[in-house]
């Protein structure tokens, strides 16, 4: 018996006809009331993950476990399951409360407690007075308030969410997500939701899976995948870097082509090649001193909290956020420098020479 | 003043159009006992002798059961077989979707010399097994295309859904697809039930006294006289199509429905 709730063992999906698969031998476990995000460009196979673990796409090989058991061999609709879908997917012929009931009505849930346990779930997604509208005449937000309302009012093993925020405007989605996230947390409900969207992965979940083509790069806290990426596309897909690369010339030192020395927290032997990298918002304006680099400023834009500048520093560009403030800014053209801590600085990986 | 030139133009084309219409319904309310026209006096005679004659209104009351019948079996056909064409991939998909829509390419005169030849050895020659089945043979293909409309219209997603909130395969299909491919249904059955209820050409193959239905008297009872009930017969035939397209638009919108 696992001490996890949810257990996805070398999940693999390869379509007819595919070359490549489109899930490899993909792990990961939760344990209960966790929420995940399955994080990755399109086509990355997250949403494959999903819809495999609904039970909605047979798996080519692989296992997952729900409270111990063995689903995938379980048809969908035993799976107790609740899902929402990018566009929704609201039956387009019932009430808004017809569809919350949808799931208790299959389960053969009485009549005399249906009605209360949806307005329950109603009124948590705030549609508490808006249960005999037609779905088509709810908004955008709406219609995900009463997706949430449908797939949580049956008390699910598992939450998915494929999506939730993408059909959303900007101001709506930020207001979506904390939402979600209360809901989650309140109801304890253990949940794994898809995204593109690294700021969605990184204030959403507890923890998130980074993948590329297929295959899991990273999994770990926010934390974690930000400060410490497993390699570049980690460090690349969240978040922007300067990557830098050069050769171990001291401990704790390497030399950077086309920078000069750069002074790092993190053990690596004398003489090896490491790649590093440093976030934009890590610089600092500062004295010509050590870890330091003066250039020329290049481009620049002013985006109110924060000033993006890059320099050129001997034919290499270097990219700053940084904090604006009421007095002078550095204009373009300038010669400024730039400095960063030796702990703010992103150790990624090291070979030997 | 092209404008006005374009205008009478498509007002002659709806005169064209419209004029064998108009004249059957003029002729319709005449005394005499031939066809001609313009009428020499009106009256609602003809009329009066339509109802009264036990020949029609059996038929009438024949053709209505069978356009029923139709209507249901060619709906619930046209189901199973569109399920059968958009959800699923099978191997001679492409031929089987010929085959459904092949009606619509041959004459109603060679499928009716078909049709005659298969029914009679199996004795359902001028039975309702017979004539329904015939009718089904040109129905289906109406039924099949509506239907297979709105199916291609349902989202997917909204049956997976259910699928994941609990409902079985039918359950689905019951309380999801169903109501979603409802005004397909509806224009589909509409449509054969008119059609079973025109029908001529193949009928005549298929019955002769014991089930003959409308259409068929009129043309047995116009070998033997044209008068101005025949005339009134095909009016009272244009009136129950013109009813049952309102009603259909009246309850669900007909343009919805196709």
């Amino acid at each position: 018996m696992s001490e996890h709730h949810v257990v996805v063992e070398n999940l693999v999906k390869t379509y007819p006809g595919a070359a490549t698969p489109s899930v490899d031998h993909v792990s990961f476990a939760l344990p209960k009331g966790e929420m995940l995000a399955l994080l990755g460009p399109s086509g990355c196979g997250k949403t494959t993950i999903l819809r495999m673990i609904a039970g909605l796409i047979e798996p080519t090989s692989g296992a997952i476990q729900l409270n111990g058991r063995e689903i995938s061999q379980t048809p969908v609709h035993k799976r107790n399951m609740g899902m929402v879908f990018q566009a929704y997917a609201l039956f387009p012929h019932m009430t808004v409360a017809g569809n919350v009931a949808f799931g208790l009505e299959m389960r053969g849930v009485p009549n005399s407690e249906r009605g209360p346990k949806v307005q329950r779930a109603l009124d948590m997604v705030k549609l508490g007075h808006l249960g005999d509208r037609r779905v088509t005449q709810l908004s955008g937000g709406q219609q995900q308030r009463c997706a949430i309302a449908r797939s949580l009012v049956i008390e699910p093993e598992l939450l998915l969410l494929d999506e939730p925020l993408s059909n959303l405007d900007a101001k709506l989605r930020d207001e979506m997500r904390d939402e979600i996230r209360e809901i989650q947390s309140r109801t304890g409900v253990t949940a794994i939701f898809v995204t593109h969207d690294q700021d969605e992965a990184l204030s959403m979940a507890d923890r998130l899976a980074v993948m590329s083509a297929g295959r899991i790069e990273q999994i770990g806290t926010p934390r974690e995948i930000f400060d410490a990426p497993a390699n570049e596309f980690v460090a690349g897909f969240i978040g922007a870097g300067n990557f830098l690369s050069g050769r171990v010339t001291a401990p704790g030192q390497a030399e950077i082509e086309g920078l000069g020395p750069l002074r790092f927290a993190a053990p690596a032997s004398v003489g090896s090649r490491v790649q590093l990298m440093v976030r934009p918002h890590r610089f600092k304006l500062a004295a010509p001193g050590p870890n330091a680099f003066t250039g020329q400023v290049e481009s620049l834009v002013y985006r109110g909290q924060i000033l993006t500048l890059a320099i050129t520093v001997g034919g290499r560009r270097l990219t700053a956020d940084l904090h604006t403030h009421a007095g002078t800014l550095p204009a373009k053209g300038d010669t400024v420098t730039l400095a960063v801590a030796p702990g703010d600085v992103t150790f990624l990986s090291e070979a030997a020479a | 003043m092209s404008r006005t030139l374009w205008h009478f133009l498509i007002a002659l084309l709806y005169l064209f159009l419209l004029a064998p219409i108009l004249v059957v319904v003029i002729v319709s309310f005449d005394t005499r006992q031939y066809l001609a026209f313009p009428p020499e006096s009106l009256s609602f005679g003809s009329y009066a002798k339509v109802f009264a004659n036990q020949t029609f209104i059996s038929a009438f009351g024949r053709s209505v059961m069978i356009g029923l019948a139709v209507g249901l079996a060619a709906v619930v056909i046209g189901t199973l077989l569109s399920m059968a064409l958009v959800r699923y991939r099978f191997r001679g998909r492409e031929g089987v979707n010929f085959l459904i829509l092949a009606p619509f390419l041959v004459p109603h005169i060679v499928l009716a010399v078909g049709i005659m030849l298969v029914l009679a050895p199996m004795q359902l020659l001028d039975s309702y097994t017979g004539i329904i089945l015939a009718h089904l043979g040109i129905t289906v293909p109406y039924t099949v295309r509506t239907i297979t409309m709105s199916l291609m219209s349902v989202d997917r997603r909204v049956e997976e859904a259910a699928m994941v909130h609990g409902a079985t395969p039918f359950a689905v299909f019951r309380r999801i697809t169903l109501p979603l491919i409802a005004p397909g249904l509806i224009a589909g059955g509409v449509i054969a039930f008119l059609i079973s209820f025109d029908e001529a050409t193949i009928s005549l193959f298929i019955v002769s006294v014991k089930v003959s239905t409308l259409p068929t008297e009129i043309y047995n009872y116009l070998e033997v006289s044209t008068d101005p009930q025949i005339a009134a017969l095909s009016v009272l035939l244009i009136a129950v199509s013109i009813v049952v397209v309102i009603a259909v638009e009246k309850l669900i919108g007909l343009r919805r429905a196709l």
